[in-house]
């Protein structure tokens, strides 16, 4: 369960994020969408307590994410919108080591990697330092590099973007399999087509503000458009660069 | 205080660091180069006390000066051979390093007791002649000393009139004394060590980390940020203390296999000896990782880093090096520093002293309260939201 309210935030003069408030419920896939610069990215940032807000209060499962940023980590399972992986450690390296900062060690770790490598297609390349890894290959190892502690909650910023269709699809089937774990997913994205592809609630943020919540059917409802594409549209305003 | 996160990062900089091939030639030359380094000045100047205790004296015109010659032959350690046609070109194009010239009239000139000429050509820009030249010029004097001796006598005259002053020549640059100050090299380059064979894995650990974008993933882990800035200090400390006992024991090895006794040099680098330097200068080990984990920290990209760490190196060598030249005055406030109190003792016991236990205990504490003050300012920097995004 995350809860976010009144999230406030400026680096400099800009002021990336205005007013955010959402929750994202466990066994929901909530997707945060919006154009680029909307502040998606620096929403999911203070969840996963790397960004400090200016005010605004953050809970993820009943942790204060911003007094207590290393509790509410616990909780968390995140793939940043970079990868970030070390080219000379091979995917069976990567999993270990945030494995054993999470506490996780021995046999237990063992078996979940094995179900991760499985889950996530790595068995054939477990052993080869990604270095040379395709951008899908790498999203998968850092999905599961994040998800190793079977985290209550997994925050997951744009983890298609880029990737081809087989790796798309992996992705997916993870999401749908945590929600079906009754885990609370949020995503962000900034493509339609994969928000309504897997979303039960859609949180539209524009110019660092949530302007709609609520089902697919709701936010054609409030537009009266019969487009997901034209509500959001309308939604993000004519600023807005909606993909 | 449970440190097994810091020990988690720590291995994994280790092996990451250790698949770096730039790391493992950085560590293999910084290791090798100082103990080489030294061998090399000691064959040097072992090289050059040989040269000049046995001469070969080219000389143009024997048949000119039949005595001197014959005189010269008796000298311990000269030879006397023929001297090439054209000497000063011979000297200058260094196919002889100098050439003793009998000129045509010295026969009728020493006969008449009168100053007989002789040349000697050489070149005062070669420096590793210079020794040998000089022993051929004492030979000079000398037998013009005793020629002159004679002559006086033989006049019913005290040889003694003729010398108004009775010099000694005491060198104090003896061949131990400028063995000694070899051996200052040796705290230089295990101090170099230290610095330079845990700077791959400080840097590629922070502005590398930076630089791969792989900072945000591993912060989002639940481990306190002092314990992944301990842990990849810690690999870097290790990496440094390998290095520096590495360079140590090369340097031992080395020195064993070269004969410094013919140098007159007494000290000699054994176990106890190893050891006691690693004591006091390992403190060095856990600074310099300290410093270079913070200050790369700053730099964006691995190559921007490595810039800072060049001039951290030569800094943390620079005492080291004008002690070769100035011996380090061993001023009080030297002491508590890190890096010239480590200096210091090292200096003092090659000079044959040995420092007290409390003396390199106290170097010690200031170094460690120089590592925790840059730990906690690197881990301050990892709360920046700018070192953490900016790029």
């Amino acid at each position: 369960m995350i809860r976010t309210q009144n999230l406030k935030k400026h680096f400099g003069s800009v002021l990336a994020v205005q007013d955010v408030s959402f929750s994202a419920a466990d066994g929901t896939v909530t997707g945060l969408l919006g154009p680029n610069g909307a502040g998606k990215t620096t929403s999911l940032r203070m969840i996963y307590g790397l960004v400090k807000p200016d005010s605004g209060k953050i809970e993820v499962d009943g942790h204060d994410a911003v007094a207590n940023p290393l509790a509410a980590q616990a909780c968390l399972g995140v793939l940043p919108d970079q990868s970030g992986l070390y080219p000379r450690l091979t995917p069976r390296e990567h999993i270990r080591y945030f494995a054993n900062l999470q506490g996780i060690t021995g046999d237990e770790l063992e078996r979940r990697m094995q179900t991760w490598l499985d889950l996530l297609d790595l068995k054939a390349m477990a052993d080869r330092r990604v270095g040379g890894f395709s951008h899908g290959e790498r999203t998968k190892v850092a999905m599961a590099r994040a998800l190793i502690h079977n985290p209550q909650n997994v925050v997951l910023d744009e983890p298609t973007n880029g990737l081809d269709v087989v790796s798309t699809r992996t992705v997916r089937e993870v999401i749908r399999r945590l929600k079906g774990e009754n885990r609370c997913v949020l995503f962000s994205s900034h493509v339609m087509q994969e928000v309504s592809a897997l979303c039960d609630r859609i949180v539209v943020i524009a110019r660092g503000r949530v302007v709609a919540e609520g089902t697919a059917e709701e936010l054609l409802a409030t537009t009266g458009k019969t487009s997901l594409e034209d509500a959001f549209v309308t939604l993000v305003g004519p600023q807005g660069e909606a993909a | 205080m449970n440190l097994s996160r810091m020990i988690v990062v720590a291995r994994k900089e280790l092996t990451d660091g250790l698949r770096d091939k730039r790391a493992i030639y950085t560590i293999l030359f910084s290791t090798l180069f100082g103990p080489l380094f030294v061998a090399f000045m000691f064959n040097q100047l072992a090289g050059n006390e040989r040269a000049a205790q046995e001469i070969k004296v080219p000389v143009v015109g024997k048949t000119n000066g039949p005595i001197l010659v014959n005189w010269l032959e008796q000298q311990p350690g000269v030879e006397v051979v023929d001297g090439p046609a054209h000497p000063e070109a011979a000297v200058r194009d260094r196919s002889v390093d100098f050439v003793l010239v009998i000129e045509k009239e010295f026969a009728e000139k020493f006969r008449d007791s009168r100053p007989a000429p002789v040349q000697v050509v050489s070149d005062s820009t070669r420096q590793l002649t210079g020794a040998k030249v000089k022993r051929l010029q004492t030979l000079l004097r000398r037998f013009s000393g005793e020629i002159g001796g004679l002559r006086l006598m033989a006049r019913g005259v005290s040889p003694m009139i003729a010398s108004a002053l009775k010099v000694e020549d005491i060198e104090v640059a003896s061949a131990a004394q400028r063995a000694a100050t070899i051996f200052n090299f040796i705290p230089l380059f295990v101090i170099a060590a230290a610095f330079s064979t845990g700077m791959q894995i400080a840097t590629d650990a922070t502005a590398g980390e930076r630089e791969r974008l792989s900072l945000e993933p591993l912060l989002i882990n639940p481990v306190p940020r002092w314990q992944l800035v301990g842990g990849k200090w810690l690999a870097a400390a290790i990496a440094a203390l390998v290095g520096m006992a590495a360079t140590l024991a090369i340097t031992a090895y080395v020195l064993s296999r070269l004969s410094l006794e013919d140098l007159g040099v007494r000290f000699h680098l054994g176990l106890p000896e190893c050891l006691f330097l690693f004591a006091a200068l390992s403190p060095m080990a856990l600074v310099a990782p300290a410093l270079q984990v913070y200050l790369a920290c700053f730099a964006k990209t691995f190559k921007e880093a490595q810039s800072y760490m060049a001039y951290l190196l030569l800094g943390a060598m620079m005492p080291g090096l004008l002690a070769t030249f100035y011996p380090i005055a061993d001023k009080a406030w030297m002491r508590p520093l890190p890096l010239l109190g480590q200096y210091v003792l090292a200096t003092e016991f090659l000079g044959g002293k040995t420092p007290s236990a409390l003396a390199l205990i106290a170097a010690a504490v200031v170094a460690l309260l120089v590592v925790a003050l840059f730990l906690w300012l690197a881990t301050r920097l990892f709360y920046s939201e700018k070192i953490i995004f900016g790029r």
